[in-house]
């Protein structure tokens, strides 16, 4: 009997000491923001704060990982970040919050954070407004995984006046370093920005024979090029569906610039087809790209045509790849990797696993653009076996879209607006060795309900292994001071 | 002369009854200010931004315009009153210290169809804020002596109040320094407030670059409105630089009262009055039209569609003696709409003058900023409302309009989860709350929204099938385009009775028939109203169809119509004002007047 009052006399004493009140009663599963339950994260990653959700009086947040606790009072579960790093460090995480309402605790549910392999430390994005054509305030951020930091790259409002305004886009890295990067900017004071081992560079990547500026960039892995496509690209909205804006391209083709002499050359151009989207395989001697053919339509006038044929969601985009001898920069002829037209679909953003392994699209309806299409989704091909399957892991009712691998090839980064269905949210998932993926996790906030509040998209995710090397005022000031040079046209070689 | 210093104050006070509602709820409308830190670290992070904050603050008053219009006049005295304090005017000058205020009375009250325009975000309450935050800078920095810790007090407050109030406290540390070179102080003090504004007036802008992100060109004018779509910017930026430059010299009126000649003093006063009363006068942007614009466009917002017609109509009637009177397209469209809502346009419509006079502007507003989402809205097409109130947010910041009608999108929608995002942005306001909190009622209960206003008419008019599309040509002939295309499937009665008063409009018989033969298929026969069965004779006797003999035309409709031919052929092809005089109100407020006098109308 005394044993027993002093081992009940211990627990509570434990039960004290550790803060887990006494005598709950279980409930069930606990509604936290962002939905963090059963994930896997990487070692590396900033805490995963989150809001209870759940009507109650008080709340207490237990993360317990090997012998180290951590309690979080409160509906917002803030995690202390070295606290954090030292649960991480003992491996999975299982967290339990109670819930106190009416003088009685709840014991929910507990719920797994499992810990995986590193992921890179940056991830840069472009923080925008959802749908728009206007452009006043418009970024590229880059955020510290590793914890809450974000430093702004380049803000178009740094040399912005008044109407003269920019478009930026297409941030791109090479080897997901940054030595080598590059971004668009359009109309006011507009080119190619073009970072290189130190040196900034602003180009005008029309030529006479190229379509338009480029976008869409694929910086080759081993030697000095970057692919892109030209396109000529137009916006229209719907009348009263969710996807509010469809955009699309009255023209595209693809061309290859050499840095080395400053030349463009065209990789495909074919008048009836819309190549799209270049993206290289990790050896650098495939490039794979989307495209469409414009088909019966082509005979009419064709800006309408590819107005109608988006409209009535008949315009579809195949996968393709092209072999490249990088030293001697000739072509093979372009073959069908996935009809996805044949099958009623569109295939857009093709990116290859480091490894080479993997091939991770998105699969839509019809159309060039689908994040702002509900219906997209992201579908994985096996290089190796030839086998392809929807990431029913990774998507939702809402579209899923622009994805990128981490240099390690173990996570990838999703856009997704599975949360209101208009705000693209960056989701990461890790990639396990049978090609499936863990349940995908929003980009932690130090304030759990920033992504509720943040009435901005992220948009283009892409990781970088170290921070961005130029300020966002060396940029600016470039930016003001240069005209954009000219680049020389040369012609294809090989095929 | 002391009486005199009471004039100021009173006019200020007596401009409050003058101040036009319509006015103040647009600049309401186009404001914002959550409770909430996460809203407002976003302008915490950038120079002036506590400034706009403030302002934004002082502007949600303005939903009770007599209470908004107070506070302000309130701090527009507390300008003046503290200018004269701080720098010793005598009271015989005190209308010196008032001109400022002046000015920015005259800069809000002129500021007209720019209020569409402007991308400052809070620019109704920054100018006197700002000046208030230049007279604290010269009172702080007054009361030190010691040169070494003046210097370094100027340099501080120099960079930090650069960081609250932008411009306003680059004047204010220069009107300090000049208050110092006018003071009593000895020489290395002077010297001292030299070297410290000098550093903060050159180094402040470049010093918060590295944190924040705007161009540093305009580092030295933050706070001020920027070049906006077409405004001048020399419109927007010389009133208020020329009210800080008064700020700047304002110790040196004290010199005045020292003249030798006794009547000094009294013609500056005089003077002073006088362009105190003057420049307001001058530069107040009276305009009717927009007025009722305004009004209007605030009655379309709370859905007060009776309110809407009743203010063109009131318009309408004090230009009754005028002719050549017309109003703008923006009035003709938000009457038209106000009209279908409230069911009144079969019997209403063509009663009402139409027109398509310019606004009396000298900027370029399109229609889709000042109209756009509530047209598209109220007509079902939220895509397209989505679109402006996207555009809107981007161009010129969020606001409680845009925040309302993406609320409604979302709900329309079925987004739950995003309206309650916007929701719970409108429910952290002051005077949007309540509404907000009747809408999340829908969210928890969807089934609920068809029923209720003004989801319900959105809802019947939202029958057609989804398309792609664009409204480049303008607000106008896209809704035309829109209704005027082919009937949907699932057309409501609603849907119906738009699309015969779209035809109408467009004065294509076929395209009026087939819509009249769908009116009549979905709804009752009494609601076809006068206007209705004028059209329906008028295209008869013009196609001199059958149906004139099977249709039930009453008497009034051809007698009518027969007494309007008469005086057409006696009138002939005249222009619409040559017609407007000619034509009796009873024939000019028909169809048939519509159909053969109103032409060329310009749409935007």
């Amino acid at each position: 009997m005394k044993n027993r009052i002093l081992y009940l006399c211990s627990l509570a004493f434990l039960a004290a000491c550790t803060g887990i009140p006494e005598n709950c009663s279980k409930g069930t599963d606990a509604d936290i923001f962002p939905d963090y339950t059963d994930i896997t994260v990487p070692v590396n990653i900033a805490p995963t704060n989150f809001l209870i959700q759940d009507n109650a009086d008080r709340y207490l947040t237990i993360l317990e990982s090997g012998n180290r606790t951590v309690r979080v009072k409160g509906e917002k579960v803030r995690i202390p970040i070295r606290k954090w790093r030292k649960l991480t460090s003992q491996g999975n995480i299982t967290v339990t919050v109670y819930e106190q309402k009416d003088g009685s605790w709840v014991r929910m549910n507990p719920f797994m954070i499992n810990v995986a392999d590193e992921i890179d430390s940056y991830l840069s994005y472009r923080v925008i407004s959802a749908l728009y054509e206007s452009y006043n305030r418009l970024s590229i951020n880059q955020r510290n995984l590793t914890n809450f930091k974000e430093k702004v790259v380049y803000a178009n409002s740094m040399a912005s006046k008044g109407e003269d305004t920019q478009c930026i886009n297409c941030h791109s890295f090479k080897n997901w370093r940054t030595d080598n990067m590059q971004f668009h900017i359009r109309q006011y004071l507009g080119g190619t920005i073009m970072y290189r081992n130190g040196k900034l560079q602003k180009l005008n990547l029309k030529t006479d024979s190229t379509l338009s500026a480029a976008v869409y960039p694929s910086w080759h892995p081993t030697h000095d090029y970057i692919a892109y496509s030209n396109n000529k690209t137009m916006q229209n909205f719907h009348t009263s569906h969710t996807n509010r804006i469809e955009v699309f391209d009255e023209f595209s083709d693809l061309i290859l610039y050499n840095l080395a002499d400053n030349s463009v050359s065209i990789i495909e151009n074919d008048p009836d087809e819309f190549e799209c989207y270049p993206s290289w395989s990790p050896d650098g001697k495939t490039l794979f790209y989307v495209s469409a053919n414009l088909g019966s339509l082509k005979e009419a006038n064709r800006k309408n045509s590819t107005i109608i044929a988006n409209s009535n969601g008949t315009f579809k985009y195949s996968l393709y790849a092209k072999d490249f001898d990088p030293d001697t920069r000739t072509w093979g002829k372009k073959r069908m990797f996935y009809d996805a037209a044949a099958l009623d679909s569109s295939i857009t953003w093709p990116r290859v696993s480091p490894d080479g392994r993997w091939l991770l699209c998105c699969l839509s309806t019809h159309g060039v653009f689908p994040p702002n299409q509900d219906v997209s989704d992201l579908i994985i091909f096996d290089l190796k076996n030839g086998t392809r399957r929807y990431a029913d892991e990774l998507n939702s009712s809402k579209s899923e879209s622009y994805h990128t691998w981490s240099s390690n090839g173990k996570w990838v980064v999703i856009s997704s607006r599975r949360e209101d269905g208009l705000h693209t949210r960056p989701y990461f998932a890790h990639l396990n060795s049978d090609g499936t993926f863990t349940k995908p996790f929003m980009l932690p906030q130090k304030d759990p309900e920033f992504m509720r509040k943040f009435m901005y998209s992220f948009n283009i995710p892409e990781f970088t292994i170290e921070p961005v090397r130029v300020s966002a005022r060396k940029l600016a000031s470039f930016v003001k001071s240069t005209d954009a040079s000219p680049v020389s046209f040369e012609q294809k070689r090989g095929e | 002369m002391a009486k005199t210093r009471w004039i100021p104050p009173v006019v200020l006070c007596v401009l409050l009854f003058f101040i036009s509602h319509e006015f103040i709820y647009g600049v309401e409308e186009k404001s914002l200010f959550v409770y909430d830190l996460f809203w407002l670290k976003d302008f915490l992070c950038k120079p002036s931004g506590i400034l706009s904050c403030c302002s934004m603050f002082f502007i949600q008053f303005l939903h009770i315009p007599w209470l908004g219009t107070l506070i302000w006049i309130i701090l527009l005295i507390l300008s003046a009153e503290l200018t004269r304090i701080v720098y010793r005017i005598p009271v015989s000058l005190s209308a010196l210290a008032y001109i400022p205020a002046a000015i920015f009375v005259s800069y809000n009250m002129s500021v007209g169809y720019a209020i569409y325009l402007i991308t400052l975000q809070g620019f109704f309450f920054i100018p006197v804020l700002g000046y208030l935050w230049a007279l604290l800078t010269v009172v702080v920095l007054r009361k030190f002596r010691n040169p070494v810790r003046l210097a370094i007090l100027f340099v501080i407050w120099g960079f930090a109040g650069y960081y609250v109030a932008g411009f306003y406290s680059l004047a204010g540390i220069v009107a300090a320094c000049v208050d110092t070179m006018f003071s009593d102080r000895s020489r290395s003090c002077r010297l001292a407030a030299l070297a410290g504004t000098v550093i903060p007036l050159l180094l402040a802008p470049v010093a918060f670059l590295g944190t924040t992100t705007y161009n540093l060109s305009n580092g030295w004018i933050i706070g001020l409105p920027e070049k906006d779509f077409g405004i001048a910017p020399l419109k927007m930026q010389f009133p208020l630089m020329l009210a800080m430059a008064l700020a700047v010299i304002a110790p040196m009126y004290k010199f005045l009262s020292r003249l030798s000649s006794r009547k000094a003093p009294m013609i500056i006063q005089t003077a002073a009055l006088a362009l105190f009363i003057a420049i307001p006068s001058v530069f107040w942007f009276r305009d009717d039209t927009f007025k009722a614009e305004s009004g209007m466009i605030h009655a379309a917002n709370n859905q007060e569609w009776k309110e809407a017609v009743d203010i063109f109509e009131e318009l309408q009637s004090k230009h009754a003696d005028d002719p050549t009177w017309q109003p703008t397209r923006v009035l003709v469209l938000l009457k038209d709409l106000a009209l279908i809502k409230t069911g009144q346009e079969s019997e209403r419509s063509y009663s009402f003058e139409n027109g398509s006079r310019m606004q009396n502007n000298d900027c370029i507003v399109p229609m889709s900023f000042q109209i756009g989402k509530i047209l598209y809205l109220n007509y079902g097409l939220p895509g397209i409302c989505n679109r402006w109130c996207s555009e809107e947010t981007v161009l010129f910041g969020r606001n409680y309009m845009t925040y309302k009608y993406q609320s409604i999108i979302a709900i329309l929608f079925n987004d739950t989860n995003l309206s309650r995002e916007y929701l719970n942005i409108l429910k952290k306001t002051l005077f949007y709350r309540k509404w907000a909190i009747e809408q999340l009622k829908l969210c928890d209960n969807p089934g609920l929204t068809a029923q209720t206003k003004p989801y319900d008419t959105i809802l019947q008019l939202m029958c057609y099938d989804d398309i792609i599309t664009s409204d480049s040509e303008g607000c106008e002939s896209f809704l035309a385009r829109h209704f005027n295309g082919p009937k949907p499937r699932r057309a409501t009665p609603l849907y119906d009775r738009v699309a015969l008063f779209f035809a109408m409009d467009s004065k294509d018989s076929d395209l009026f028939w087939a819509r009249f033969m769908a009116f009549l298929d979905s709804n009752p026969a009494s609601t076809v109203g006068k206007y209705y069965r004028q059209a329906a004779y008028l295209f008869s006797v013009i196609n001199k169809s059958s149906t004139l003999e099977t249709l039930p035309f009453d008497d009034t409709t051809k007698e009518l119509f027969s007494e309007f031919m008469e005086k057409a052929f006696k009138v002939g092809n005249v222009s619409l004002e040559e017609a407007r005089q000619a034509f009796p109100a009873n024939l000019r407020h028909t169809y048939y007047f519509y159909f053969y006098y109103v032409n060329e109308l310009q749409m935007f």
